[in-house]
This record gives C-alpha cells, sequence and structure tokens, in this order.
C-alpha cells in the first residue's frame, strides 16, 4: 500500500494513475469536467414546447425531467415526429425550441428569415454516431461507407459499379452467401433518412426496397426480429440483439466502430451534431426560461443525461461557443 | 281471387330463381334466407326426406357451418389476443430471480434472465469452444441456446442487456444477498450492498437487517415526497402567480401602451408583488436545503459484480429487493407495489420507466369530454334527420354522407382538427383573449380540447346511425297513442320517443366511446405529447384547463414500443400498458352497459 502511493507520488506515475483510475471507472462514457453543474435561479417559469426530431425526443424529454427538478412549474411539452417538422413550428411561432437531426436546410432557413429577418439560432447539443446495424449472428467484421452506398442507394454515387443485394456480395461465406440482404431505413421525415442520404448515399437515391419505419428504434427491433437484416440508426438505439458494424471511409481503408472517441476524431464517417434551434432575436436577449433550459442543457447534468440518451456527451469548449452565439456565458448565471 | 293469382306466381318465380342457379352448379352463393325460403318452397311437408338428404346445399347448411366457423375464428382471434396481452401484461412486474453467471473466460454477469433462444452458431462464432461443447452442439442438430439477462447498471457499463451463451457459461448460481435496486435515474442496479450509511454512520452491509434498510428507505422516500410537495405545490404556486402577473402587466401594455400611467402603476404594483414572492422563494428553498442536508446523511454504497462502486442516497432508490431470498409474499408485495407504482406515477426516464398516471388521465379525460360533445350534437342530428326533416333526396344525400364520414381515414380528421380547430379557430381565440401570451400558442396548438373535438367529429356518424336506428324501432302505435291524447310532436318525441329510444342511443355512444378511446392517429396530431406531466385538470382556477396537451395510453404505447432508447426493455412495458387500455376502455363501456339496462329496466316497468 505505501509503496502504491510512494509510486503514486512521483509525478510522471501520476499520470498513469489517473489513467488507471479512469480505466478503473470503465468503459463508461465521462462528461467534460469543465461542464459546470448547474446552479438554479429563481423566478423562471412557463410553458416551453419543443416541436422537432424523433432522434431527440428521448434526450428532450430527459432534459425536460431534469429541468422541471429544478423548476418544478415549468411546463414542458415535446412533441418528436421528425426533424422536418421543427422548422414550420418555429416559424409559425407553435414551438420554443426546434430539436433536429440534421441541420437547416437554406430554404428553412430562408423560409424562416423571411417571417422574422434574422436567422435562427443554432446550439449543437450531443454527438450521434450514425450506427449500420447488423443482426447479433452476423459474422460481418466492417463496411465501407461505398459499400453501404451500394446496398442503400440505387444510384450508387459511391463509386461502386455493381449493385449489392445479398451478403456473399459484401464477402459472407457459407449460408449467408446468397441470402439477400433484407434493408431496413428511417422514413422520409426523420432527419436521420435526411442525413444519411446526404453522407451515406452522397446524396443518391434510396432503392424502394428499403423497409421505412416510424421510429429509430423501430428500426434496430426489424434488425433484431431479421437475420439477414441491415439497417441504419442512431447508436443510442443499439440493443445486445444487434451489433454496430465498424465503417470504413472508402473500401480498404481501415474500419472505425461507433464510439464517442472515434466520433470526436472524426475516424467514424456518419458521426454527426445534433442541434437545437431557438428563435433568436439577435438584438434582445433570450428570455430567462429558455435561456435556463440553453444552460441546463450545456451543464454537467444536461450532458450526463446525453449519456444517458445513448449519444456522445459535446465537450466544453463546443458549449462555450454555441453559449456564446445565444448571448450566454458557460456557468455564470 | 283472380286479381291474386299473377302475384303469387311471380312470387313464385322469385323465390326459384336461387335454386335454379344452385341446380345448375352455379357458385354464386345466394343469401342464406333466400335458400332457406327456396327450400321450403321447394320441399313442401311430406316430400323432404330424401331429396333434402341429396341436396343438402338447398338446406343452406354449409352456409350454417361457414358463419359458425367465421364466428369461431372471430373469436378464437380475440381470446388469443387478450390472452397474450393478459399474460405478458401480468408477469412483467413479477420480480424473477437474478443470476450471476461466471464465464469460461472468467468474466461475470449479474441480471435477471429475460428471456432464451436457440440458435445455429455459425463456425466463426464456434472458434475457440472446447471440443466436448462443440460435441454437444453437433448432437443437437449444429443448435446452441443462449439467454439474455437484463444487467442493469447502465451508467457503469452503458447496456443494459446481455446475452450469455450457453456453451461459454461455466457456471450460474442464483446467491443470497444479491440485490435488485431500482433508481429514479439510470435504470436498475443490480449488486451487493458494500455499506449503509444512516445518521452519518456506517454499517457495512453484511450486517444490514432488511428492516433498517426498509425503515431508512421509507424515512428517505418521504424525505423526498416533502422536498417534491414544496417544489410542485408551494413554490409551484408562487411561479404561476408571478407568471399570471407578469401576463396581468403585458395585458396592460397592449391595452394601454408602454408610455401610459396605467402602465406605469402596473409596472410598479409587478416590481412589488413580484419582490415580496420571490422572498417566499427563499424561505422555501431554505427548507428543500435542510431536508437535502439531511437526506445527504443516509447513503447507500452498492458494488456490482465486477467490484465497481455506486454510491447513491437512500431517496434516489424507488425500490429495493434481494431478488433471491424473497419469499412468495414478499415477491407479491414487490408486484403489488410495482403496479401501484405503475398506476399512480408519473413517467421517468423518458417514458420507459415509472408510472402512467397523466396517460391514464388525458385518456379518460378525452374520452369523456368527447362523449360531452358528440351525444347532444349526435342525437340532435338524428331526432332532425328522422322525425322532422322531410323525407327526400336531401335527406337521402344527408344520410349517405353521414354514413360516408364513419370510412373517412382517421388521420384526414386529425388534419382536419389541427387545420381547423387549432390553426384557424384556436389562433383566433388566441389573438382575441389571449394576447399577452402571444406568441406563445394557448389555444392555437393542439390540446385536450381540439382532441376531444376531432374525436367527436369522428364518431358523430355512429352516433347519428344508432341513434336514427333506434328512433325508428320505437313503434309507430306509441306515438300516435301520444299525439291522440293530444301531446305536441314535441311532448311526444321528449316523453315517449326518446326514453323508449334511450338504449339504443346508449349503444351508439358505447361504440363511439370504444372507438374514441382507441384511436391514436388523428390524437397525434391534435395534442396528444410524449411528456406532458402537468394534468389537465389542477388546483388553479378554472381547474380544467381544456387548452392544455395531454398524454394518451395508446400514443404512449406507440412511443415506449418504437421510439424508446431502449427497445428491449420497452416491450414488457409495451404489453402492460395495452392490458391497461383495453381495461379502461372494458371498464368505461361496462359503465355505460350499467346505465343502458338500468334505462331499458326502468322503460319496462314504465310500459306496464
Amino acid at each position: 500500500m505505501s509503496r502504491f502511493s510512494r509510486i503514486c507520488g512521483l509525478a510522471f506515475a501520476a499520470a498513469i494513475c489517473l489513467v488507471l483510475v479512469a480505466q478503473l471507472a470503465g468503459a463508461a462514457l465521462m462528461v467534460d469536467k469543465k461542464l459546470p453543474a448547474y446552479k438554479a435561479t429563481s423566478g423562471v417559469s412557463g410553458n416551453v414546447k419543443s416541436v422537432g426530431s424523433d432522434t431527440l425526443n428521448n434526450l428532450m424529454t430527459l432534459w425536460a425531467e431534469g429541468f422541471r427538478r429544478s423548476y418544478p412549474d415549468v411546463k414542458i411539452e415535446i412533441e418528436g415526429k421528425g426533424s422536418s417538422t421543427a422548422p414550420p413550428a418555429l416559424i409559425a411561432g407553435t414551438s420554443n425550441f426546434g430539436p433536429m437531426s440534421r441541420a437547416m436546410k437554406s430554404k428553412e432557413m430562408d423560409a424562416f428569415e423571411k417571417k422574422f429577418g434574422y436567422k435562427p439560432g443554432r446550439i449543437r447539443v450531443a454527438v450521434d454516431a450514425l450506427a449500420v446495424f447488423t443482426n447479433k449472428d452476423n459474422p460481418l467484421k466492417c463496411l465501407s461507407l461505398p459499400q453501404v452506398d451500394a446496398i442503400f442507394s440505387k444510384t450508387r454515387k459511391g463509386g461502386m459499379k455493381t449493385d449489392i443485394a445479398t451478403w456473399g456480395e459484401v464477402g459472407l461465406k457459407g449460408v449467408w452467401a446468397s441470402k439477400p440482404i433484407s434493408v431496413y431505413g428511417r422514413n422520409s421525415a426523420s432527419g436521420t433518412y435526411g442525413y444519411f442520404k446526404k453522407v451515406a448515399l452522397y446524396k443518391g437515391d434510396y432503392k424502394d426496397s428499403v423497409k421505412e419505419q416510424p421510429g429509430s428504434s423501430a428500426v434496430v427491433q426489424g434488425v433484431a426480429s431479421d437475420k439477414f437484416a441491415l439497417g441504419y440508426s442512431g447508436i443510442g438505439y443499439k440493443t445486445a440483439d444487434v451489433i454496430a458494424l465498424p465503417i470504413s471511409k472508402r473500401t480498404g481503408k481501415k474500419c472505425y466502430s461507433p464510439t464517442a472517441k472515434n466520433a470526436y476524431a472524426g475516424n467514424y464517417p456518419i458521426a454527426r451534431f445534433l442541434y437545437i434551434y431557438v428563435n433568436k432575436n439577435p438584438n434582445q436577449p433570450l428570455d430567462p426560461l429558455r435561456a435556463q433550459f440553453v444552460k441546463y442543457i450545456f451543464s454537467k447534468e444536461g450532458q450526463q443525461a446525453v449519456i444517458k440518451a445513448g449519444f456522445f456527451p459535446v465537450n466544453a469548449a463546443i458549449a462555450k461557443l454555441d453559449l456564446g452565439a445565444l448571448g450566454l456565458g458557460l456557468g455564470s448565471n | 281471387m283472380k286479381a291474386k293469382e299473377p302475384k303469387k306466381r311471380k312470387e313464385k318465380r322469385e323465390t326459384e330463381i336461387p335454386s335454379v342457379d344452385e341446380d345448375s352448379g352455379n357458385h354464386k352463393e345466394p343469401p342464406p334466407e333466400t335458400a332457406e325460403v327456396a327450400e321450403t318452397e321447394k320441399s313442401p311437408p311430406g316430400r323432404t326426406g330424401l331429396r333434402a338428404s341429396i341436396d343438402f346445399k338447398a338446406r343452406g347448411e354449409p352456409f350454417v357451418w361457414i358463419m359458425g366457423g367465421a364466428l369461431a375464428l372471430g373469436v378464437l382471434m380475440i381470446i388469443g389476443f387478450l390472452a397474450l396481452v393478459l399474460w405478458n401484461g401480468i408477469v412483467t412486474f413479477y420480480p424473477g430471480p437474478v443470476e450471476v453467471v461466471t464465464l469460461k473466460n472468467g468474466k461475470k454477469i449479474a441480471g435477471e434472465p429475460f428471456r432464451s433462444e436457440s440458435f445455429r452458431p455459425s463456425e466463426d462464432q464456434l472458434k475457440g469452444v472446447d471440443p466436448e461443447s462443440r460435441r454437444a452442439i453437433r448432437e443437437a442438430d449444429g443448435f446452441a441456446s443462449r439467454t439474455l439477462y437484463r444487467i442493469g447498471n447502465f451508467d457503469v457499463y452503458n447496456e443494459d442487456f446481455k446475452w450469455a451463451v450457453a456453451h461459454q457459461v461455466a457456471k450460474t448460481e442464483t446467491p443470497p444477498g444479491i440485490f435488485f435496486v431500482e433508481r429514479r435515474e439510470w435504470g436498475p442496479f443490480i449488486g451487493f450492498i458494500k455499506t449503509l450509511t444512516l445518521d452519518g454512520r456506517s454499517v457495512p452491509g453484511e450486517k444490514v437487517s432488511l428492516g433498517t434498510l426498509y425503515a431508512a428507505h421509507d424515512e428517505a422516500v418521504a424525505r423526498r415526497e416533502a422536498v417534491r410537495s414544496i417544489e410542485v405545490d408551494e413554490i409551484g404556486a408562487i411561479n404561476y402567480y408571478i407568471e399570471e402577473d407578469r401576463l396581468a402587466l403585458r395585458r396592460t401594455e397592449l391595452d394601454y401602451g408602454k408610455k401610459s400611467a396605467e402602465y406605469h402603476t402596473e409596472k410598479e404594483k409587478f416590481e412589488r408583488q413580484t419582490k415580496e414572492r420571490r422572498a417566499g422563494f427563499t424561505v422555501l428553498k431554505k427548507r428543500i436545503a435542510a431536508i437535502n442536508e439531511e437526506d445527504e446523511k443516509y447513503k447507500i454504497t452498492l458494488t456490482e459484480i465486477g467490484g465497481r462502486e455506486k454510491q447513491l442516497r437512500l431517496s434516489e432508490l424507488v425500490r429495493i429487493y434481494p431478488a433471491n431470498d424473497l419469499s412468495f409474499f414478499g415477491k407479491m408485495g414487490v408486484y403489488f407495489s410495482r403496479w401501484g407504482e405503475f398506476l399512480t406515477d408519473d413517467p421517468r426516464e423518458a417514458n420507459t420507466e415509472g408510472g402512467v398516471l397523466p396517460a391514464i388521465f388525458g385518456t379518460v379525460m378525452m374520452t369523456l369530454l368527447m362523449v360531452v360533445f358528440v351525444a347532444p350534437f349526435g342525437v340532435v342530428t338524428a331526432l332532425y334527420l328522422r322525425e322532422y326533416a322531410k323525407q327526400g333526396t336531401l335527406v337521402s344525400i344527408v344520410r349517405i354522407c353521414v354514413n360516408n364520414l364513419a370510412g373517412v381515414p382517421s388521420i384526414v380528421y386529425g388534419v382536419f382538427g389541427l387545420g381547423f380547430f387549432a390553426y384557424t379557430i384556436g389562433i383566433r381565440i388566441d389573438q382575441l383573449f389571449y394576447p399577452e401570451k402571444l406568441p406563445n400558442p394557448t389555444y392555437g396548438t393542439g390540446g385536450l380540447l381540439w382532441a376531444s373535438l376531432t374525436l367527436a367529429l369522428l364518431t358523430v356518424p355512429v352516433v347519428i346511425v344508432a341513434t336514427e336506428e333506434a328512433l325508428a324501432a320505437v313503434p309507430r302505435s306509441m306515438r300516435e297513442g301520444s299525439l291522440a291524447c293530444g301531446a305536441s310532436k314535441w311532448q311526444t318525441i321528449r316523453n315517449i320517443v326518446l326514453p323508449q329510444a334511450m338504449p339504443g342511443i346508449m349503444t351508439g355512444l358505447i361504440l363511439a366511446m370504444a372507438r374514441g378511446a382507441g384511436e391514436v392517429a388523428p390524437l397525434m396530431l391534435v395534442g396528444v405529447v410524449k411528456l406532458a406531466p402537468e394534468l389537465p385538470f389542477d388546483s388553479f382556477f378554472p381547474f380544467l384547463h381544456p387548452e392544455r396537451s395531454f398524454m394518451h395510453l395508446g400514443f404512449h404505447i406507440y412511443d415506449v414500443g418504437f421510439q424508446s432508447r431502449n427497445s428491449e426493455a420497452g416491450k414488457p412495458m409495451v404489453f402492460v400498458t395495452t392490458l391497461l387500455l383495453i381495461a379502461i376502455i372494458a371498464f368505461m363501456n361496462a359503465f355505460a352497459i350499467m346505465i343502458r339496462n338500468r334505462l331499458r329496466r326502468k322503460f319496462v316497468e314504465g310500459q306496464f
């Protein structure tokens, strides 16, 4: 024991001890320590309504639950029917927050600007790795992005010469070789659909055979119950019945698993930010209710909720930047 | 005599047509009644015998069988569905044992066995498997089995479930002293108690008696409830009044302008009042801080199977029980306490845990409100159509339209409700009556009122048709008797026709209610949300808040089933919620049927 502490006392060993401690804490994700704990203020009440992404639905609910612990009388309503429902609701003024799993398109941005005369405020609240799931019994080890494109898309803008329809065409042997790939995806109102189309399909078109599911978790359930299935959904929805495939940028390159580390480093090719849009007039400060909610999101508790929802938290630098854009500071009230 | 002759012949010819069809082997099936008439026409008494046994088709036997079979199939499907829901719903809350699985590579898994399946491992998966297990798998035609364990501890492992493949398992045991801990956050924790800290003093886990633990936990829960009550009731009230004052100020600003004298006096008043009210906060916050400080002294340290520790305040636990040491009664205790939580608590953790009270409340409230709208509207429409309107082309067209309305997809009603009620009427209402709240919509968005009205529209055809039938069934003699006694038409309708038709009208309402309570698609557009923990009914004037969005059991099922992160853990909850929804609809229907039967009895008594 004493020897252990003496070793730890040494400067260089201290670093190793820290790493050890971190490893003892397990593979569990950690929130950036620079993010402050949330401090409640008084006089925050009223209604908040959020309309938008269903990927962010659970996370919004968790934030709402946490926020209401500090402000029990704040009323928070959450509707999540897809990212495309966020801009119209913001423009119509029926919602205060527009969570989206993709960035606003320029057309949506213009429509907003036309109505209010300024652009909506945007914050990056979490990092999501879009995972390509296979059934747990699938022996496949890796897919490249062009292969994914050739499986999901009929236009194959990723550069593959031929269409991929069976598991044999991605290198599986035995009984798998002749089995067709059963493809699952999201419905077109979803931001996940849009993002996947933009990045994994190189803006191409989906095949007609993609089974469009009404929710992120429905995709995972479909893949879980269909042995020959392949589907895309947020990594947060992973269950024990599916495998999140490592993906490489180009055929023959190294494959990276959808982990927090790979997503942050940019190695995993289909990771994205999740956004919340707010109607923020650049000439006026944000009202206290929305300001506090945003601050809660970028607090320690808020980012822990991100982990709980199965996404990866953002770091203090991003938090500071995005809070600054809304005229708020990190931590202070 | 002569005049009747041709008519009779014609009748005979008509009834004979189907039988001719059958004899020629035509497969066009006549309706059963016609077939029966044909049979009696063709084989008068005395001549039956042989003929009937040969031509059994003509007796309608196959149709009786088809009908009976269809009924049996229908009943079977309903029973099968109910049994599935009932079984899955009922067993969900029963606490299972916690098994500790030691894998051959030395790793340990502790969890509740969730489900097992057999599968055919591929060559890849069999790599590194010892020869003995390989042989066993070969003998079983290449099948191996695996069990899914609910391992909990999501904050430590980042996963909630884990598969254990049978041939990788060295041993499975159910050790005593392992606890299943349900927490308010992060889902369940499975592990051992390391220490229990009561009032600052630590007791090692082995020496903790269950009685002390439960007593301390009850106290901690009481503290949590106390904090919650201060937060919701007292701080909530202060917040509510501050918001009211702010709105009043905004209203003055809108009415008189920012520079007016009225605005200034109002503003001063507002600032003074708000200051006073805020002072209330500090007092309450101090009380909460005191309770929390006390709460900090009661902690529990748990260790998971891998040895990692987790310290929690006792008040953060929902339930803790030694999974493998429970007697049957202990298990039943946990079972019923889980049901109690489910029925009376707010949802937690993005709806996957906790209760569904707001959803129950929303469903019942919306259905009742819908009946309030649909009953008078439907009955009055049917009364006019049947009793007053001149029966002609126009009325026929109206009737056809009403019947067709019943076939319009429900989502279309949802779109209509959103576009017409919320975005047209609602926004006008907001502009007229709630300008101070804008841009936050009050009625200009989906809510309980609009949802009930939309569903009322959806179900009104059912009520109209049922009421019309009921009115038509009232014997003409009774109306005429009443009219002959000198009653006016309205008096006749009110005192004779309506009471007589009441049971039929009630049947229509029951059908409408069942349809309305089970409908989800249109509601998603007009006011049902994932999370709305405020009931549309509270202690602030005017008590009922029909503009609020609400939760609904049907939507809850969809949400937990298809949208929740943890779909594995969500599945059993889907069954429980379905069971509850069916139970509520059955209960409401039973209630309505009871009223109908009472009406019938009353009417029978009144007749004689």
